[in-house]
C-alpha cells in the first residue's frame, strides 16, 4: 500500500506540473465561465443551453485531461528509462500501475472539482435570471423543469468523474501497449466508439435483417466496448427527473467493473512488456 | 529434468499461471458486466435518461442526416451548441431563397437528431414538409409522401417530448388543417389536453367535430369551452351559428327524416350556396340515407368550390372507388392516398385515371 501511495503521490505532483494539462484546465474554466454568453443561441431555452454547455464542457475537457495524462504515464517512464530505477526498488509492476492510476485519478478528480465549482458559480449567478425567462403563462406549461436541479447537477458531475475513471484506466492500459501517440489515437477511438455503443447494438439487431455473422460481430463489439454514454446524465437534469441513489450506485458499479477490467488487461500487457 | 532446471522453470510457470488466471478473470468480468450494463440501460430508458442524440437511429435516416449525428457524437458534450449553430445555418439557407428548401429540410433534420428536446425544429420541420414541400410538387403521390413525412416527424418529436402539449397540438393542427382528417385531429388535440395548455385547444376540438361533421360532439365541446372560459367569444359565436344554421337539419337526420333534413339544409344553402360546413352536412345526410350517388355529387361540388377542401376531395375519391366511378388524377387528394397507405389497402384507381 505504501508503495502504491508513493507512486500515486509522485504522479499527482508531477501531473500538476504539466503545463498543457494546466492550459486545458484554464481553457475549460474559461469556457464554462462564459457559457452563459452562448445561451442567446436558443432563445427561451437559455437555462437548458447553460446546463448543456457547462456539463458538456466538464465532460469534454475532463476526457482530454484524463487521456493526455494517462497515455504518457507509462510510456514516458519507459522512454526516459526512469522505470528501471523504480522497478528495481521493492515496487512490483502491479503496484506501479495502480500507483500511476490512483495518482492520475486524483489529478482528474481535482480538475473536475475545479471545473464543477466554476460551473456551480456560473449557474448560481446566471440561472435565476434565466429561470425568470421561463414562460410566465403557466397555462402554456413549464418549458423546463427545475425540480431536483441542484442535486442532479452534483450527481451528473459525480458520474462524469466515474466516466473519467474508466477513461483514465483506458489511457493507462493503452500506455502499457503503445507509444504515447498511438495510445492517444487508440483511447480516443475507443472513447468515441464507446459513446456510440448503442449503434452496434442496433446494427446487430436481427429485426434489421442483419446476417448471423454480422450479428455475432456487432453484438460482441457492443458487449466489449465500455458504454460511455451511460454516464451522461444531462437528460435527467433537463427533464427534472429525480435520479435515485440506487440507480446512481448501479452506474458507479458499472464504472468500477469497467475500470477493474481495463486495468487488469493493462496489467497483463505490462507483465509481458520488456522495459 | 535436473533440480536446477526445475528451479529455473518454476517462476516462469508461476508467471504463466498468473497470466492464464488474469485472462480468465478478464473473461469472467466481461460476462459479469453484461447484466449490469443491461440493468443500467433499462433504468436509463425508464427514467428518460437516455442520451439526447440517439446515435443508434442513424441507420434509419438518410445519409445527409448522418453527418450531423456523427458530428454531434464526436463533439460529445456539445450537441446543444452544434444544434443551435446548425439552426443559424438553416436560417441563412432559408433566407437565401426557396431553391434551398430541400437543403433546409436536411439541416432541420440534423438539428432534431442533435437536440431532440428542442421543440422548435420539430415543429418547423413538420410544417416545412407538410406545407412548403407539399406545394412544391403537383404529383399527388409525392404530396402524400411529404404529408406522411411531416406527420411522422411530428410523431417522432412527440416520442422524444411526450410531456408537453406543443407537438400534440402541432400534429393535431396538421391533421385538421392540411390532411383534413378530423378524426385524427381530435385524437391529437385531446392528447394535448393532458398537459397545461392554452385555451384554444378545446375550441379546436369543437371545430374539428363541426367540420367532420358531428354536431352533437361539436356542441358538447363548445359548451365545455364556455364552462371553462365563459368569456370565450369565439365559442359563443360558433355555438349560436351551429344551433341556428345546422342543428335543425342534423336533428331531422338523426330522426331518420332525411328528405326534411335535406330541405332544411337547402334553406341555408340557398342563401349561402358555397357554405362548406352546410355542404358537408348535406353530403353526410345523403350518406346516412344510403344515397351514395347523391352524396358523391355534393362532395364533388364542395371539392370543386374550394381547392382547399381536402376532406371533400377525400370523400370524392372514397365514394368514387366505392361506386366504381372513374376518378381523375386531380381529384385524388393526397390525404386520401395517405389514408390508403396508412390502412395498407391497395388503391383501386381505374387505369385511365392514372394517366
Amino acid at each position: 500500500m505504501q508503495a502504491i501511495y508513493r507512486v500515486a503521490a509522485a504522479t499527482f505532483h508531477e501531473a500538476w506540473r504539466r503545463r498543457f494539462l494546466n492550459a486545458i484546465l484554464v481553457f475549460a474554466v474559461l469556457i464554462i465561465g462564459s457559457s452563459w454568453s452562448l445561451a442567446y443561441l436558443q432563445p427561451g431555452a437559455e437555462l437548458k443551453l447553460l446546463i448543456d454547455i457547462g456539463l458538456g464542457s466538464i465532460r469534454f475537457f475532463g476526457m482530454l485531461i484524463a487521456i493526455f495524462l494517462g497515455v504518457r504515464l507509462i510510456s514516458d517512464e519507459i522512454e526516459k528509462r526512469t522505470i528501471h530505477t523504480i522497478l528495481t526498488k521493492p515496487v512490483t509492476r502491479a503496484q506501479f500501475l495502480l500507483g500511476k492510476f490512483f495518482g492520475s485519478l486524483a489529478t482528474v478528480f481535482s480538475n473536475l472539482a475545479l471545473m464543477g465549482i466554476a460551473f456551480y458559480a456560473v449557474f448560481a449567478f446566471k440561472a435565476p435570471g434565466f429561470m425568470n425567462k421561463q414562460p410566465t403563462d403557466q397555462s402554456a406549461g413549464p418549458a423546463f423543469s427545475t425540480e431536483f436541479i441542484y442535486a442532479n447537477i452534483a450527481k451528473a458531475i459525480g458520474l462524469t468523474f466515474v466516466e473519467m475513471m474508466v477513461v483514465t484506466a483506458l489511457a493507462i492500459m493503452a500506455s502499457t501497449l503503445f507509444s504515447w501517440i498511438m495510445a492517444v489515437v487508440f483511447t480516443f477511438f475507443i472513447y468515441f466508439a464507446g459513446q456510440a455503443a448503442d449503434f452496434f447494438k442496433t446494427l446487430g439487431n436481427p429485426q434489421r435483417g442483419t446476417g448471423m455473422f454480422s450479428q455475432v460481430v456487432f453484438n460482441t463489439v457492443y458487449g466489449i466496448l465500455p458504454h460511455f454514454e451511460v454516464f451522461d446524465m444531462r437528460e435527467a437534469i433537463l427533464k427534472g427527473t429525480y435520479v435515485g441513489w440506487d440507480v446512481l450506485a448501479q452506474h458507479v458499479g458499472l464504472g468500477v467493473v469497467y475500470t477493474v477490467l481495463i486495468l487488469l488487461v493493462g496489467y497483463l500487457a505490462f507483465m509481458n512488456r520488456e522495459v | 529434468m535436473g533440480r536446477s532446471e526445475a528451479a529455473y522453470l518454476t517462476p516462469m510457470n508461476r508467471q504463466r499461471g498468473k497470466q492464464v488466471l488474469g485472462w480468465v478473470m478478464v473473461v469472467v468480468l466481461l460476462v459479469v458486466i453484461q447484466p449490469l450494463a443491461k440493468l443500467v440501460d433499462y433504468n436509463r430508458t425508464v427514467l428518460g435518461m437516455k442520451s439526447p442524440t440517439s446515435i443508434t437511429r442513424i441507420v434509419d435516416f438518410d445519409p445527409t442526416a448522418i453527418s450531423g449525428v456523427v458530428m454531434g457524437a464526436a463533439l460529445g458534450g456539445f450537441q446543444g451548441v452544434a444544434a443551435s449553430m446548425l439552426w443559424i445555418k438553416m436560417e441563412e439557407l432559408w433566407d437565401s431563397g426557396k431553391g434551398t428548401w430541400l437543403a433546409c429540410m436536411q439541416v432541420m433534420r440534423d438539428v432534431t437528431l442533435l437536440d431532440p428536446h428542442w421543440l422548435e425544429p420539430w415543429k418547423i420541420l413538420g410544417w416545412h414538409l407538410a406545407y412548403n414541400l407539399y406545394v412544391e410538387t403537383k404529383d399527388p403521390a409525392q404530396q402524400a409522401i411529404y404529408l406522411a413525412k411531416g406527420l411522422d416527424i411530428l410523431k417522432e418529436g412527440i416520442s422524444w417530448n411526450p410531456d408537453t402539449y406543443e407537438l400534440y397540438t402541432e400534429l393535431g393542427w396538421t391533421y385538421f388543417d392540411k390532411v383534413r382528417d378530423y378524426e385524427n385531429a381530435t385524437k391529437w388535440f385531446r392528447a394535448a389536453l393532458q398537459f397545461p395548455h392554452p385555451e384554444y385547444i378545446e375550441r379546436m376540438i369543437a371545430h374539428a367535430y363541426e367540420r367532420m361533421p358531428d354536431l352533437d360532439r361539436a356542441l358538447d365541446w363548445y359548451d365545455y369551452c364556455l364552462k371553462r372560459y365563459p368569456n370565450d367569444e369565439t365559442a359563443k359565436g360558433a355555438t349560436t351559428t351551429l344551433r341556428l344554421r345546422y342543428l335543425p337539419a342534423w336533428r331531422l337526420m338523426q330522426a331518420g327524416q332525411y328528405d326534411a333534413a335535406i330541405a332544411k339544409i337547402d334553406d341555408y344553402l340557398t342563401a349561402e350556396p358555397n357554405g362548406m360546413i352546410a355542404l358537408h352536412i348535406k353530403a353526410h345526410i345523403y350518406e346516412q340515407a344510403g344515397r351514395d350517388d347523391k352524396a358523391l355529387e355534393v362532395w364533388t361540388l364542395a371539392a370543386r368550390l374550394s381547392a382547399m377542401d381536402v376532406e371533400a376531395k377525400r370523400k370524392v375519391a372514397e365514394l368514387s372507388a366505392k361506386l366504381g366511378r372513374p376518378l381523375s388524377a386531380q381529384e385524388l387528394a393526397p390525404s386520401f392516398l395517405l389514408e390508403q397507405k396508412e390502412k395498407a389497402i391497395p388503391l383501386a384507381v381505374p387505369q385511365h385515371a392514372k394517366d
